[in-house]
């Protein structure tokens, strides 16, 4: 390689590091954590092996776990076998108890504890004190319910000095749902895909994105590009100016003053107040009025920046075609319909697909203003995967869960990326014109 | 139909551009508005269409007053200077637009589209867009789209600056054949003095805002009011000789060239300064009025030969002759000026 190819990777280096570092890296964690089930119960570096009450109620109906191992494994028993009698042995017991309960007792097993007791105290030589009793019978107590094992081996060897032989299958599907750490899953999308909640979610989605968009981001902007154009210069100047503070300032002080409008000592309510409207909270009031107020809040942001590209386009319309119209006999709304609008495909274009893709994504406003309330009435998806992996009331934070629902947003937002090309005939746009003499 | 300007005054904030200008183009008649850039010629056409508005004056067409009427209703053809066709509309649509917005039926659009292609002579392009065209084609497109609805005036703003050399001489001649096909009275505005001579009825000479001279191409050419008309119109342009008057005669202050006063002239008092105005075509190797000089330049026009001639005190007459002359860069001659063909300007100018 050249020194200039060297040096030209020099000057990449730190554009691609934070590429890599702030984009790159993120989506592929994404991507692979979707296929996992971490959350703060699994933890995010490992697990063992335990039998919960938990585990056990999970395997009951299953298939591959025979019902009889999954109640054996759901209780405590006791067995006399040469392990607890070696430690009898050692124990401060009577040796002629000892002999007897090996030759009268060994090698059965009782449902409890309390069942080997009442066999003990049959016994000729059993201790004299009832606590010496429960001594001893405690030496036989067998169980793998609560207690940890480090690898899949202990623990299948442990299940089997416990229960006897186990089949492989069966084995299996009891370690899987033993396993206290995160695993690879696809059961995120099965779950994703038959709950009713984010059905929900979906519908509300897919809402908010089109009133925004049809009402402000486009429609609105293209009126006030409209309107500013045939404006004087200088009033023109100040409308769009007037409309660029809300995208200029900071998104919690914008927030803030829509809440202080909405709240239930707020402006709208000293104004309503002696016109005998009851005071109320407006952002909460009904599920209309949230949605109305997420719609204008994520609106008035999102006008503006259809508004520059918009005025932008009709203004790089050569003036003489303009003035072509009007002598063609075209008044003012024919020279919109038929001059100015088509000239704006191309920014139209952009503008839906760009702001389709940013509503999909961003949640910022609508978390600084509802939260998605009242209730969930104005959750949508990024921010319903945001509660889900990051923050919720429950404490349980799903990433994994919380991960693939991030991954249909982004999977959804390039498929509409595509369906907008398609649409708009994205070919024939940057297509060369032919030229012919 | 005449058009009528009358006291025409145009201000763009506080600058005026245009002042105080009257015009009147006859029925059928095409009118040329010739000058150099920034002149308001320009300007004046877009009065007339109505983008622009009047500050002061009256403009009829015929008999009615349109000085207030939106451009959308003065009935108008304008062909811009880069044609303006709607980019997004084929052929066809570009022509037919201003029945459209009229709300003609679909099918006398297309009847009326069909008959104003084949007079330009585009009936095959309707289906392209205008970016698959030539300069040449746009510019038929842009006059079919002017002439369509039969407007009262058909204005032109330097309709062929933006064609090559040989495009603008057939457009020239196609132009000239619609305007005379059709019978409309047109305005061209241009700053090529040979397309206004070639193509219009008469010439209005603008400058600064102002028209010098109103008067038919050859008139004009023979007769300009003043020196700035004489300089503008002819290619190459007109020779211009410091003079003073001396017994009968107006001479150069070293006698290089001496040429008799007409009659008309002989009352001048000795002293006055005259500006002699020579047409190169007037100055050839036969002609009466002698001076010598020596030839510091020839450039062959092919047809035609160009001399600079610089003479004794550095005055440069330049020569038009046609090709033969058997003479070199450097070589002393002695040439002629034809008395009759001098124009004689005063002091300030005008011609007397």
């Amino acid at each position: 390689m050249t020194r200039q190819a060297w040096l030209g990777f020099g000057f990449l280096a730190p554009a691609t590091l934070f590429v890599v570092a702030f984009f790159l890296a993120p989506v592929v964690m994404t991507g692979f954590f979707a296929f996992t089930n971490m959350s703060t119960a699994t933890g995010i570096t490992g697990g063992t092996y335990r039998i919960t009450e938990g585990v056990i109620s999970r395997l009951a109906g299953s298939e591959d776990v025979p019902a009889p191992l999954i109640e054996a494994l759901g209780q405590q028993q006791s067995v006399v076998d040469p392990t607890g009698l070696a430690a009898l042995a050692q124990g401060d017991f009577d040796a002629a108890f000892v002999a007897e309960l090996e030759e009268e007792l060994g090698g059965r097993t009782f449902a409890s504890q309390r069942e080997l007791e009442g066999a003990i105290r049959d016994l000729d030589n059993r201790p004299r004190r009832v606590r010496d009793i429960k001594a001893a019978a405690e030496l036989f107590e067998r169980s793998v319910l609560n207690v940890d094992f480090a690898t899949q081996a202990d623990f299948a060897e442990a299940i089997q000095a416990y229960a006897g032989p186990v089949p492989d299958t069966a084995m299996t599907a009891l370690a899987r749902a033993a396993y206290t750490g995160w695993s690879m899953t696809t059961d995120n999308f099965s779950r994703l895909f038959n709950s009713p909640e984010l059905g929900t979610v979906a519908v509300n989605t897919v809402f908010y994105i089109f009133a925004t968009l049809t009402l402000f981001n486009t429609g609105f902007a293209l009126v006030l590009a409209i309107t500013t154009f045939y404006l004087p210069s200088r009033q023109a100047s100040f409308f769009r100016t007037v409309w660029l503070l809300p995208r200029i300032s900071p998104p919690v002080l914008y927030v803030l003053l829509w809440k202080w409008l909405a709240w239930d000592t707020g402006f709208l309510n000293a104004v309503l107040e002696p016109l005998g409207v009851a005071g109320r909270n407006w952002m909460f009031d009904s599920e209309t009025s949230a949605w109305t107020f997420v719609i204008l809040i994520n609106g008035f942001v999102g006008a503006s920046m259809g508004m520059i590209i918009l005025s932008s386009a009709i203004r790089a319309i050569p003036q003489p075609i303009l003035y072509a119209s009007a002598v063609d006999g075209a008044g003012r709304l024919q020279q919109i319909r038929h001059i100015i609008l088509p000239q704006l495909r191309w920014p139209l274009l952009f503008i839906t697909s760009y702001q389709t893709l940013s509503l999909l994504t961003s949640f910022e406003y609508i978390l600084l203003s509802t939260d998605g309330g009242p209730g969930s009435t104005t959750e949508v998806w990024a921010l319903a995967a945001y509660h889900t992996a990051l923050r919720n009331y429950a404490g349980n934070l799903q990433y994994g869960y919380g991960a693939a629902m991030a991954l249909v947003l982004v999977v959804f937002g390039i498929a509409m990326s595509f369906v907008y090309l398609r649409l708009f005939n994205f070919k024939a746009l940057v297509g060369r014109p032919r030229i012919e003499q | 139909m005449d058009i009528r300007i009358e006291n025409f005054t145009k201000r763009f904030d506080k600058t005026t551009v245009i002042e105080d200008l009257s015009l009147t183009v006859r029925d059928g008649e095409m009118m040329a508005l010739l000058g150099p850039s920034g002149c308001g010629k320009s300007t004046t056409l877009f009065a007339i269409c109505g983008v622009y508005t009047f500050d002061e004056g009256r403009l009829f067409f015929g008999e009615r007053d349109v000085t207030g009427l939106a451009s959308q209703k003065r009935n108008v053809g304008v062909v811009f200077q880069s044609f303006a066709l709607y980019p997004h509309l084929t052929v066809a649509q570009n022509i037919g637009f201003p029945l459209k917005v009229r709300g003609e039926s679909r099918a006398e659009i297309d009847r009326q589209v069909r008959s104003a292609a084949e007079m330009v002579r585009v009936p095959e392009l309707l289906d392209r867009r205008p970016g698959q065209l030539s300069g040449g084609q746009q510019q038929r497109v842009a006059l079919a789209r002017a002439l369509i609805r039969r407007p009262d005036v058909l204005l032109m703003d330097e309709p062929l600056a933006n064609l090559d050399a040989k495009l603008r001489l057939d457009m020239r001649t196609e132009i000239r054949r619609l305007q005379q096909e059709t019978g409309i009275t047109a305005i061209l505005v241009t700053h090529d003095q040979v397309e206004a001579m070639s193509m219009c009825d008469r010439i209005a000479i603008m400058r600064e805002g102002r028209i010098l001279q109103i008067a038919a191409p050859r008139d004009m050419y023979d007769r300009p009011d003043d020196t700035f008309v004489a300089g503008f119109l002819g290619n190459p342009p007109i020779n211009f000789v410091e003079t003073q008057v001396v017994d009968g005669h107006c001479r150069t202050q070293r006698d290089t060239v001496r040429v008799p006063l007409p009659e008309r002239l002989i009352g001048l008092p000795a002293g006055a300064k005259l500006t002699l105005g020579v047409r190169p075509e007037f100055v050839q190797p036969s002609h009466h009025t002698r001076f010598t000089g020596r030839i510091t330049f020839i450039e062959s026009q092919g047809r035609e030969d160009l001399f600079d001639l610089e003479l004794e005190d550095g005055t440069v007459l330049r020569s038009i002759q046609s090709v033969g002359a058997r003479v070199g860069v450097g070589d002393a001659v002695e040439w002629g000026i034809s008395p009759h063909d001098v124009l004689f300007f005063d002091d300030a100018g005008q011609r007397l």
